[in-house]
Order: structure tokens, then sequence, then C-alpha cells
């Protein structure tokens, strides 16, 4: 086994993993064209043979070096403190992976699971809406739950799932409690430096932006949201 | 002469325009600012400002970048003397020495040659940038084709591949990611549907600003909720005490053996600033004749380290405007700006826009003396900043990231993109994977792919008229040895005990 360990296993199985998808989707384009004759396909395949060869090179480095860098110089420059944060905070395991996982499908559910629901019981106008809002309910309890066992998991998913609910809700009636949410994962937990801080970058980034630059930003199609947005970009403009 | 004359026409044209002070003020302190706040670097600002220079006139967008690129390299010095936290990569060898120096009492004499030594590495680079990259450019007009774009782009993706990332492996990883990106979306010569998955957001492929965006400055700002950054910084008392001509002197051959370490790691595509510091900082060691008193506050550690770095800044602009390569991951971005203007960098900018190629390098050179003027003025101010908590930090980043993917398009899907490009960029660093490396490929993938088709299609399908164009060829042969020697490397050289030991 040399200095492997299953954690390089894994990522060379994840690369590998990724060239064959992507070389059996790229039979989904596999067309000639007339006046190029190596097609559409000659030059994502070479980067996917390139990126198999890669992916085994490094196996084999993990294998014969472990985690040691090509060369010291390199490695110091190229060092951000994010290998050693994420030792340092000890996630790194297994456990802590899945929590993560976890965490960061609820964004993607709300993606999905609301349309999924109004096909089944084929809702239509305002029962949408409805269903969306208490989706986004029921994903934001189970976040909240879930998020005290690994604070970082949720800081990477807070983020995405602010962004897939922009379209329902409008950025105006979600961002002061984003800014709120990313001040609670920084590890302030003071209730009035936290609805001032929000209320002055909220502020700030409406005048700026909507006020003097016209930046139209998502008002939300799901009522009452959509209201707060049209109202507040009316007073604003 | 006619450089100077171009220099003194750019210099008027950037000083009589009002928003262009502006500008070029507000990318002197910015640069300075996000360069030394630990946490953010320019590339966080670069990032953020990128949607928005689609609103400024090319001219100003280069030239804010240009200039971000000169005083952000400078900024995270004064935290990496005072708090031994450089504010960017570029400056960890200067804490080697700078904070032993703060330590023993000389903190105003490590951040005045800090200082001293950006500045004159900085306009030295600038000063060479301006004589060298025109003629470069003239010559690349009549000389580069297809064929000789496609090999210079694998030249630079073969040495970015190299030296990019903690492994050579991982560094072609990251550059391959990137160019996997850029297919996304239709084909450049036949205008077929790839990687599109039936979605027709993908069908005008992957946009590189959320891709930038999300990789640069919302990973950085995961990483550092991993590192929970919080709380203020003890300030300690600062004065600014700048080396005496006599500690210069002597010193000279640091400074020169800098500059020109420095803007060779510039040139090539790839190294950049940062690789820069730590050779220069090497440099000084191993030529040293007090070696063992590196480490331990010695003024030539800090010298040899910010010459250096800052004197990368002017050097990577040739490659860029001469011929069209982005070598790192502003000047990566800057390609960026050129595209959102519909315009292309390379040799013809400089007879399509001569006006704004010495307006840009004006700027830099105004920039990098105005590290000297303002520098010095704005330490005190850094100290302060360095008590705004992070965590009142990263919601505005997060949220200004929002609204700059956002109003690109006008489309959610473009913030989903960016937020997932920042969560695959925090899993891809913590593993040793180069987030500049993936945007190199990203930036330079649609430009191989496309000059690859119309070098083939020029030369009849035939592999052996590279053979006939000697710059092709041997720009082929140079990518390919860089390749080669790296791949020996991993393969037979010897690897020392452990790679964990800081540099010496």
């Amino acid at each position: 086994m040399g200095q492997l360990r299953p954690g390089h296993l894994v990522e060379a199985a994840m690369w590998l993993g990724l060239c064959l998808f992507l070389f059996i989707y790229s039979f989904e384009f596999n067309q000639g064209i007339e006046i190029y004759k190596f097609g559409a396909t000659a030059w994502p395949r070479a980067i996917i043979l390139l990126m198999a060869i890669a992916a085994l090179g490094q196996l084999y480095h993990h294998w014969k070096l472990g985690d040691q860098a090509t060369s010291q110089i390199i490695s110091a420059a190229v060092d951000d403190g994010a290998e050693e944060a994420a030792h340092e905070a000890h996630h790194e395991g297994l456990k802590w992976y899945a929590s993560t996982l976890g965490l960061l499908i609820i964004p993607f559910a709300y993606m999905r699971v609301p349309d999924w629901i109004t096909a089944l019981v084929s809702a239509e106008g305002t029962s949408v809406h409805v269903i969306r809002i208490i989706c986004a309910a029921i994903l934001i309890g189970i976040f909240i739950y879930t998020m005290r066992r690994n604070i970082t998991g949720a800081m990477l998913t807070l983020p995405l799932f602010f962004a897939a609910m922009l379209e329902d809700m409008g950025f105006y009636s979600l961002a002061p409690f984003f800014i709120i949410g990313v001040m609670f994962m920084f590890g302030e937990r003071r209730a009035k430096p936290m609805v001032l801080i929000a209320a002055l970058i909220f502020g700030l980034l409406m005048l700026l932006f909507v006020k003097i630059l016209y930046v139209g930003l998502p008002v939300g199609n799901i009522h009452p949201f959509y209201d707060i947005g049209s109202w507040a970009v009316t007073i604003l403009q | 002469m006619d450089a100077f004359n171009n220099f003194v026409t750019g210099s008027i044209s950037l000083f009589s325009d009002p928003l262009g002070i502006l500008i070029f003020f507000g990318g002197v302190i910015g640069g300075m600012l996000f360069g030394a706040i630990p946490g953010v670097s320019m590339l966080t600002l670069a990032a953020i400002l990128l949607p928005f220079t689609a609103h400024l006139s090319p001219v100003h967008g280069i030239m804010l970048f240009s200039v971000i690129y000169c005083t952000g390299v400078y900024g995270g010095a004064i935290t990496a003397i005072l708090f031994n936290i450089p504010g960017a990569p570029e400056n960890a060898p200067t804490a080697f020495d700078g904070y032993p120096m703060t330590q023993k009492g000389q903190a105003g004499k490590a951040v005045g040659a800090a200082v001293m030594c950006s500045a004159l590495g900085g306009v030295t680079s600038t000063i060479i940038m301006m004589a060298a990259t025109a003629p470069i450019a003239d010559w690349a007009i009549s000389a580069f084709g297809p064929p000789e774009i496609f090999a210079l782009v694998f030249f630079g993706l073969a040495v970015a591949a190299s030296v990019g990332a903690k492994t050579f492996w991982k560094g072609w990883l990251s550059i391959l990611i990137g160019l996997m990106v850029a297919v996304v979306g239709l084909d450049p010569v036949g205008g077929i549907e790839r990687y599109d998955f039936d979605m027709p957001y993908l069908l005008a492929g992957i946009h590189f600003i959320p891709t930038i965006l999300g990789f640069f400055a919302v990973s950085e700002i995961f990483v550092q909720a991993e590192k929970k950054v919080k709380g203020a910084y003890k300030a300690p008392k600062i004065s600014i005490a700048f080396p005496t001509l006599g500690e210069l002197i002597a010193h000279k051959f640091a400074i020169v053996r800098s500059i020109v370490i420095g803007f060779f790691c510039g040139i090539l595509p790839g190294i950049g600033a940062t690789l820069a510091a730590f050779m220069g900082y090497n440099e000084a060691v191993r030529w040293s004749k007090t070696p063992k008193e590196f480490g331990k506050g010695k003024l030539e550690g800090v010298i040899s380290s910010e010459t250096a770095n800052n004197a990368a800044t002017g050097a990577a602009m040739i490659p860029l405007l001469a011929l069209g390569l982005p070598g790192g991951a502003l000047t990566a971005m800057m390609v960026g700006v050129f595209q959102m203007h519909d315009m292309e960098p390379g040799p013809l900018v400089f007879i399509n826009s001569g006006d704004l190629v010495w307006v840009v390098f004006a700027a830099m050179f105004y920039a990098n003396v105005s590290i000297l003027l303002i520098g010095w003025l704005e330490t005190k101010t850094i100290i302060n900043l360095l008590r705004i908590p992070f965590q009142f930090l990263a919601p505005m980043i997060l949220l200004l990231a929002t609204v700059g993917a956002y109003a690109v398009r006008g489309l959610t899907i473009d913030v989903i993109v960016m937020f997932l490009a920042g969560v695959v960029g925090f899993f891809l660093r913590r593993s040793g994977y180069s987030v500049a490396g993936i945007v190199l490929g990203l930036i330079l993938g649609k430009i191989g792919e496309q000059t690859f088709a119309q070098a083939m299609q020029m030369l009849h399908f035939e592999w052996s008229g590279f053979f006939d164009r000697p710059i092709a060829l041997g720009l082929l042969v140079v990518g390919v040895l860089t390749l080669m020697g790296s791949i020996y490397g991993e393969f037979f050289k010897k690897k020392p005990p452990t790679a964990e030991t800081p540099v010496s």
C-alpha cells in the first residue's frame, strides 16, 4: 500500500469516475463537422484522457510519497492555509464529509421537491406558492436543527440555500436574514450588533446598487415576498 | 524615446480625467487594504469588482485591475511585519524576518524597508515592462498565427501546471478541470452542444464571472469559516523609519538579485508574485555569508521578499498585453475585463487601443510610486481596519459577490453557480489543488481550442506543419520539456524525507 490512505483511493476513484462519466456523456454529441475532421469530441476527450493520466499519476505520488509536496518552495508558495485549517478543525473524517453532504442536499432539495409536490397534487396558482413556502419553512427548520453539529458545513450550505430561494423570495426579503446568518456562522452571538450591522450592510448595498447604480435585483415571485421587494424598489428609486 | 513620449501622453490622459483619477486612487487604496486584511486578498477585491467593470470604459477597467495588482502585492507586508499575519501569500516570506524585527523593536525599519523596496521593485519592473512590451507586441503581430498562439497556450499551461499546486499532478488536474469547464456550451467550430445536460443555461457555457467570484471570493470566506477568524488584533505602536542610504547600498546585490528573480518569475506563466517572494527570500539565504541570521530579524529578508514580489507585477503584464497570454489569476481576470468589452488582449491592442495600453502603463508606474507616498500614511489606517471583526466583513463580501454575479445577466442561476464554485473551490483548496490553475484553464481553454482548430485547418490537418513554424515548434518543445522535467522529477528524483519543513 506504500503511503496510501483510504482518502487517497477515494480521491483517485472520484477523478476516474468523473473521467468515465464525461467520456460516456461525450457520445451524446459525437457528431462530425464537415470542415473539421476531429469533430466536436476530440478536444474534450483529449482533456479527459489527460485527466485520467494525471489522476493515476497523483495516485502513484500518494503511494510513493503520501501527502508530501513536489517541491518545498512551491509548496510553501501555494499554501493558503486551507489544508492546515481542515486538519486543525478535524474536518477530515468520513463523518464530517457525510454530515456536510447531508447539509448541502438541503438547497438542492428546495430546487426540486416543491416542483415534485406541485406535479403530484396538480396544484395551480397560489397553491404553488403555498407549497414552496411550506417546503422552504420545513427545510429551514431542518437546516437550523442540523447546523449546530457542523458549523463549517452549514456555512457552505447557507449561501447556496440563499441563492436557491432568491428567485422565489427575492433579494430584498432574504438579504437581511442572510447577513445575520453569516455573522452567526462566524461566531457572533450578540443580537444588537448583529441587527445593527445587518441594517448597515443592507442599507449601504441598497444605497449603492439600487439607488445610485440602478442595478436590478431579484424581487421574488411569491406573495408576500414579491410585494416586499417591489415596495423596496419603489421606495429606493 | 517613443516609449517615453507615450508614457508622458499616458500620464497626461490619466491625470486629466477626473473619473480616471478617482479610479486610480480607489485602486491604490483598495489594493493596499485588501492586500493587508487577512482572510481576503487583492484577488477577492478583483473578483468582486470584475462584473462591475462592464459599466466602466475598457481603459478604466484594465487600469483599475493593474493598480490593484501593484498595491495589493505590497499591502500584506504591513500585517506580515507587525502581526506575523501575511495579508496575502506573496507576503509570507516577509514575515519570516519582518515579525522578529517587530519583536526586537525594529518594526519601523522593517515597514520602511518594505515600503521602499516594494516601490523600487515595482517601479523598475514597470520601466522594463514599458520598454519591452511594445517591441514584443510588434514582433508578435507578424510572427504569431493560430499555431503559435496554440503553442503559447500549451507552453503557458505546462509551466503553470508544473508550479501551480502542491504537486505536479494536482497542478495538472486543476488546469484540466478549468479546460473541461471551458468545453461546456457550443463547440467553437461546428456549434455543436456539448455537456449541456439539456439545460438551456449551459448552452452559452458556464460564465467566467460567477466562476471566478466563486473560486476566489466565496471559497476564501469558506476557508476563513473553517479557520474561525475572529476578534480584534492587538495593534503595536508603529512608526516608519526608512532604511538609511548606507543600508540600502549595503543590500544592493540583494535588491538587484530580487528584481531579476521577481521579473523572471512574473514573466513566466503561473509563477507570479508569490513564488517570486519565496525564491527571492530563498536565494538571499543561499547567497548570504550569515544564513543562520535569517528568520531572526534580518533586514535583508524583508528587502529580498518585498523587492521580488513587486518586481513580478510589471513583468506579468508583458505576456498579457504583448501576446494575450495571462500568466496568473489576476491577469486572467484582466482577460475577462477585455472580453466584457468585446476586446481580446494581445499584440493588436497596441494598434487598436494604444491609448489604453499607455494609460495602464502610466497608472502602474504611479501606483508603485504611490506605495512610497501613501504606503506609510496608510499603515496606521490598516492597523485600525484590522480591528473590524471578520464576522462583519464576511457577509458584506458574500452579498457584494451575489450582486456582482446577478448583475452580469440578471439570472439567479449565476448566483447558484457562483456559490457552487465556492464550495468546489473550498474542497479543492483544502486538498492542495489550485483554484488559480482552474481559472487559468477556464480562460485559456476557449482560446486554446479555437486556435488549435484554426491551426489544424490552416496546416491541412498535417501535424508536421508545426515543424515548419520555428516559433510554434520552439514553444511546443519547451512546453514538452517542462512537462518531461516535472514527470522525471516525480518518478526518478530522490525526495527529501519530509516536505512540511519550512523553506530555509
